[in-house]
């Protein structure tokens, strides 16, 4: 028997992903492993992320993923991504265990992105 | 107006047809005995199940009694590879299929060679057929079963059974069809093809599920793979379902009736839904250009998550790669061996038409498909920064 593999936010996120797209001009990240492609973008004032946005090539869980993330992180501190673990989005999604690669897959890109900030922000040194 | 979900997954199941679910419900309640009690509510039961082999042999011009009743198409081909495998073992060991089978075909056969059986796994070309001299090339004289499906469950490629059956026939190897996709669905005649065994199941063309048959022709070897009563001439023992082999034999008797207008309906409607999406940039063809059977369309698109494509058109019922394998998001081993990388395998979508299926429900297909792709594709990133 096959049961719902999709948890209903899972669902919700995949259907309506309100955070795709791009920031133009903004600060990227991006990381390619397992099949799976995300890219973030995040437009950064004040050292907060005011915009993030992600685009995704990857099965529903990692599109719902990146989802979660942009809304979790949306308009917190940039330092703050230094805090991300796939652990508790993976718990709320219901992401199967065998999926974890793929998900980290996104803890990669936010490694990514968080770099991308501080070069972007890094005054040059004499 | 079209109904939700959109069902165009007819090549896993099919619904019941109204008269075979009647025929059932009558049978069900006024001949429910046991066929193999000697009193006459027995004898009643028994008739039903002689009726129905009757309807199910004139569909395929055969004797009633060449006729092996299983649970499904799995059992019979179970009982057909191993059943002659084994009763010919003394005479040798070599044994001949094609590695785009039914897993209930490929399973049986690796399980084969794990007991010292020599299996040649024949190779399909770019549009999943064999052809006769790759077949011949194969046959050697240890040979003793080739097992060939006809209908392929998941591109709809259909493959020269009578061909290759005449390869096999004067060098007196034993020919295996699995026919769970064709019969009911196209014509066959049983009684002139150089077929030994041909696998059936009920519910792929509007019969009930749980009950299948194995045609065995006259004179073929089959050492019984299940023990315990003397029924069908102790090959398959078990108390017959009658009320199931009721409505196999109503099934197959409205095939009879019906099989030309559904296949001229089939025709066009995939027809309908290939004209309507093959323009998407990137799009491939997995079923054969011409020649395949009209039920089944199966197409892949570039650079598309298959998974995600799969919820994408939902409330449309399709299948990705084998829907008896659905569970497993591997790329379907029978489109890696038409050569498709495993992206392009990834990406595949079965539509399966049917009896019931209308020119509406292809219309919300073709527009689910089109928004999917173009949705999945506005979500993917380039390959790099």
């Amino acid at each position: 028997m096959i049961v719902d593999p999709y948890h209903a936010t899972v669902r919700a996120y995949f259907k309506n992903p309100e955070h795709a797209g791009e920031v133009r001009n903004g600060a990227i990240g991006y990381f390619a492993d397992q099949g799976m492609r995300i890219r973030l973008s995040a437009e950064v004032a004040s050292g907060d992320l005011k915009r993030l946005r992600f685009l995704a090539w990857g099965c529903p869980h990692v599109i719902a993923a990146c989802e979660a993330f942009c809304r979790q992180f949306e308009g917190r501190a940039a330092s703050d991504l230094e805090d991300f673990e796939t652990g508790p989005i993976m718990q709320d999604l219901a992401v199967p265990i065998e999926k974890a690669g793929r998900i980290l897959v996104l803890e990669d890109t936010v490694r990514s992105l968080g770099q991308a900030i501080r070069d972007l922000t890094m005054t040059p040194q004499e | 107006m079209t109904v939700v979900p959109v069902y165009l997954d007819y090549a896993a199941t099919t619904p019941l047809d109204a008269r075979v679910a009647a025929r059932m419900r009558e049978v069900q309640t006024t001949a429910y005995f046991n066929p193999a009690s000697n009193h006459a509510a027995g004898r009643q039961s028994a008739a039903v199940v002689l009726h129905a082999a009757r309807q199910l042999g004139a569909l395929l011009n055969v004797e009633p009694a060449t006729l092996i009743w299983t649970s499904g198409a799995t059992e019979s081909n179970n009982l057909a590879i191993l059943g002659v495998a084994k009763q010919r073992a003394h005479r040798g060991k070599h044994l001949i299929t094609m590695r785009t089978e039914h897993k209930a075909v490929v399973d049986v056969f690796r399980a084969l060679e794990k007991q010292g059986f020599d299996v040649t796994w024949l190779p399909p070309d770019r549009e999943g057929r064999v052809s006769l001299a790759t077949v011949e090339s194969a046959l050697r004289d240890d040979t003793q079963l080739v097992s060939i499906m006809h209908i392929n469950n998941e591109t709809g490629v259909v493959q020269d059974i009578e061909g290759i059956g005449k390869l096999c026939r004067p060098r007196g190897i034993i020919f295996h069809v699995d026919g769970a996709q064709s019969v009911g669905k196209v014509p066959l005649d049983l009684g002139s093809l150089p077929i030994d065994m041909m696998s059936m199941t009920a519910h792929k063309f509007y019969g009930p599920k749980g009950i299948g048959a194995l045609f065995l022709a006259d004179g073929t070897p089959l050492e019984p793979q299940m023990f315990g009563g003397g029924q069908q001439r102790r090959l398959r023992p078990g108390t017959l379902p009658v009320d199931l082999i009721a409505g196999f034999g109503e099934a197959a008797a409205a095939a009879a009736q019906t099989m030309d207008d559904d296949l001229a309906k089939l025709v066009a409607l995939k027809n309908q839904l290939w004209v309507g999406i093959r323009d998407i940039d990137g799009v491939q063809l997995n079923s054969p250009e011409t020649g395949g059977y009209p039920g089944i369309l199966n197409v892949g698109v570039a650079d598309i998550e298959g998974e995600s494509l799969l919820l994408a058109l939902e409330p449309l019922c399709v299948a990705t790669g084998s829907a008896c394998n659905s569970q497993s998001q591997e790329p379907s081993y029978v489109l890696r061996a038409l050569g498709r990388t495993d992206p392009e395998a990834q990406s595949a979508i079965r539509f399966s038409l049917g009896r019931q299926s209308q020119q509406a429900e292809i219309d919300y297909a073709i527009s689910s498909y089109r928004a999917a792709v173009e949705k999945l594709r506005a979500l993917a990133p380039g390959a790099a920064v």
